[in-house]
């Protein structure tokens, strides 16, 4: 007989210490305040998604209260926002977005099955929160196009917006091969793009340290 | 070493630190396992001892079911762990002679250490054969090359080639060590009867 | 037979069942979404094609401009240098080696900037760092780099500094110097992630 075999105690002891381990990590695991409800697939989906869109010329309709069911929120800072806003938007300043109140606000339109409707000064602006919200799972928010800078000058227009496309953003403003070759005198066409092979390559799992016996 | 290098948390000068401190630990549960003593080790063969076992089973089954439980609660990041490229044909060939030698030699590399710290002269007969076969080795590596290099799989896992997740094979595993511990224990028993001289 | 083994046989059992019953979530890399708003909210995400053409003169080599418009617009026109990932591909594997090269700065434009800040919000979220967004993308670029407009009189003294800049970008990059004939296409030149070599260790 050997000695250790004569205490299996010793062995009961680690594994009791091993298992209150565990049972610390089961307690003190926190439920994430948030969490990805699309992933990052249905993420791409969603920028070809039209119905994630507001169009301005919709805002008419809101506007004059026949379409009760949006609600605007002005993601500006509180000082821009005084300065002139869509009549009816609140306000929640990008910087409080997360907050506790706000989000709750957030949850209750959701639930309430409003639209809501996010804009800054441009499209751009509200594009990271509207794309942040939408992939923690709040699928009621849409943003504005165009954002408030062309609400403010189509302001009296708004209707007639509907075949306007100006505000729409990824078109081409330009046919930039002809306007690139077009400004040097000799007209010398400089393409600088060419056709490179993809190299398919798998990712290795990163190496950390070695391990033997 | 784990998350605090990558993360900055520590220089990569304590590499040598740590790997020091691992080291220290793995002898002396090598030592306190009684693996030094290469009747103990060669027990497993014979069968009137199976600690080597036990110690080896009881370390995987904790590793492998402690580390699915870290990975849960978010302390340890499954992916970022190394996994020892697998090589099949040279792999299986190495484990043989391997077993030759632990069948033979009564120590495995790094028990042979630990004997030698308790002053085994078996032990540290072992370990000058051990270098003098990594010297020869070395030297008609050329040889083997084409071999040593066959079979490459990539850093895989079970769960990478079965597409089973990695949760079962540790169920799996933990109750094939457990059977085998209780099996062992009778075989342990009934080897024991006959054994009129038994000292370590 | 020994109880204490018996107690020890059910625990660790218990244990092993424990995991079957874990999450077994498809397991990526990705940031906290609180971490991601905060990101998204600060404006430090985007350059402007000043510093692009100045970066691109100066042919810093940590520079990589991903173009994120789809391969035909890519093939019209592109920025020197720029690699193609159109949006939609940008979760394929092929592409992952593009990303996370250690020093290396990656600079997302399209047509204009809300395709490529899209494309920054999601590789943002899968933990890629060092990523920008050139605001205004092309279209901004002609305007300013291409074709840039002189500034009225009473316009302050820097504003006609960055207009002699952008002239000399505009000679740089419309090619008007006759030496440039000769190479039309310009081979681009990739640089990828290297592969980390595994220390390989054993018993």
């Amino acid at each position: 007989m050997h000695v250790h075999e004569l205490n299996p105690k010793k062995t009961l002891v680690a594994v009791i210490i091993f298992v209150l381990i565990i049972i610390i990590g089961f307690l003190t695991l926190k439920k994430p305040r948030f969490t990805y409800k699309l992933s990052p697939e249905q993420t791409l989906q969603l920028l070809h998604d039209e119905e994630a869109l507001f169009h301005p010329y919709k805002l008419v309709e809101v506007l004059n209260k026949k379409n009760n069911n949006v609600v605007l929120i002005d993601i500006r800072d509180r000082f821009t926002y005084g300065q002139g806003h869509i009549p009816g938007a609140e306000n929640i300043s990008a910087y409080d977005l997360t907050d506790m109140k706000n989000i709750e606000h957030l949850k209750e339109l959701q639930d309430a099955n409003m639209t809501v409707v996010l804009y800054g000064n441009d499209q751009l602006q509200a594009n990271g929160p509207w794309m942040w919200f939408r992939q923690v799972g709040f699928d009621n928010v849409k943003i504005l196009l165009g954002g408030y800078g062309y609400y403010a000058t189509h302001k009296n227009s708004l209707a007639l917006t509907i075949n306007d496309t100006s505000y729409l953003k990824g078109t081409p403003k330009y046919d930039y091969a002809k306007v690139a070759s077009n400004v040097s005198a000799a007209g010398n066409s400089q393409k600088t793009s060419s056709k490179k092979p993809v190299v398919i390559r798998r990712k290795k799992k990163a190496a950390v340290a070695a391990g033997g016996c | 070493m784990g998350p605090l290098i990558p993360n900055g948390i520590i220089s990569g000068d304590w590499n040598f630190v740590i790997a020091l401190l691992l080291g220290i630990a793995f002898g002396f549960i090598l030592e306190a396992s009684g693996f030094s003593s290469s009747r103990n080790i060669v027990g497993v063969f014979y069968g009137y001892n199976f600690v080597v076992l036990r110690v080896f089973f009881t370390a995987v089954i904790v590793a492998m079911v402690g580390f699915l439980y870290f990975d849960y609660f978010g302390w340890l990041d499954l992916d970022k762990i190394f996994i020892l490229p697998t090589y099949l044909s040279p792999m299986i060939a190495g484990s043989v002679i391997m077993g030759f030698g632990f069948v033979l030699g009564g120590f495995c590399p790094g028990t042979s250490y630990t004997a030698i710290a308790i002053g085994k002269i078996d032990g540290l007969v072992f370990s000058i054969g051990l270098f003098l076969g990594i010297f020869i080795f070395s030297e008609i590596f050329p040889l083997f090359k084409d071999f040593y290099y066959s079979g490459y799989l990539g850093n895989v896992t079970l769960s990478d080639v079965t597409g089973i997740p990695a949760a079962w094979f540790a169920f799996a595993f933990t109750i094939i060590a457990l059977a085998a511990f209780w099996i062992t224990m009778l075989i342990e028993k009934r080897v024991r009867k006959n054994i009129k001289e038994y000292k370590f | 037979m020994n109880r204490n083994y018996f107690i020890l046989t059910v625990l660790m059992l218990v244990l092993a069942t424990g995991t079957l019953f874990l999450k077994q979530e498809p397991k990526r890399k990705q940031i906290k979404p609180e971490d991601l708003l905060y990101e998204i909210i600060q404006p430090t995400r985007y350059v402007t094609t000043d510093q692009i053409a100045r970066i691109i003169i100066e042919k810093d080599p940590t520079l990589e401009l991903v173009d994120v418009r789809d391969a035909k617009s890519y093939d019209q026109f592109a920025l020197p240098n720029a690699i193609n990932i159109p949006t939609d591909s940008l979760l394929s594997p092929n592409y992952q080696d593009y990303f996370g090269i250690p020093g290396m700065k990656v600079v997302f434009y399209s047509n204009d900037d809300i395709l490529a800040d899209q494309a920054w919000v999601l590789t943002r979220r899968m933990g890629i760092n060092e990523t920008y967004v050139m605001k205004g993308g092309l279209n901004h670029w002609i305007e300013t780099i291409i074709q840039p407009k002189e500034p009225p009189e009473d316009a302050p003294y820097t504003a006609f500094e960055q207009y002699q800049f952008r002239k000399g970008a505009q000679m740089y990059f419309t090619g008007a110097k006759v030496d440039n004939t000769s190479q039309k296409k310009k081979k681009v030149i990739v640089k990828r992630r290297k592969k980390e070599t595994a220390v390989a260790g054993g018993c």
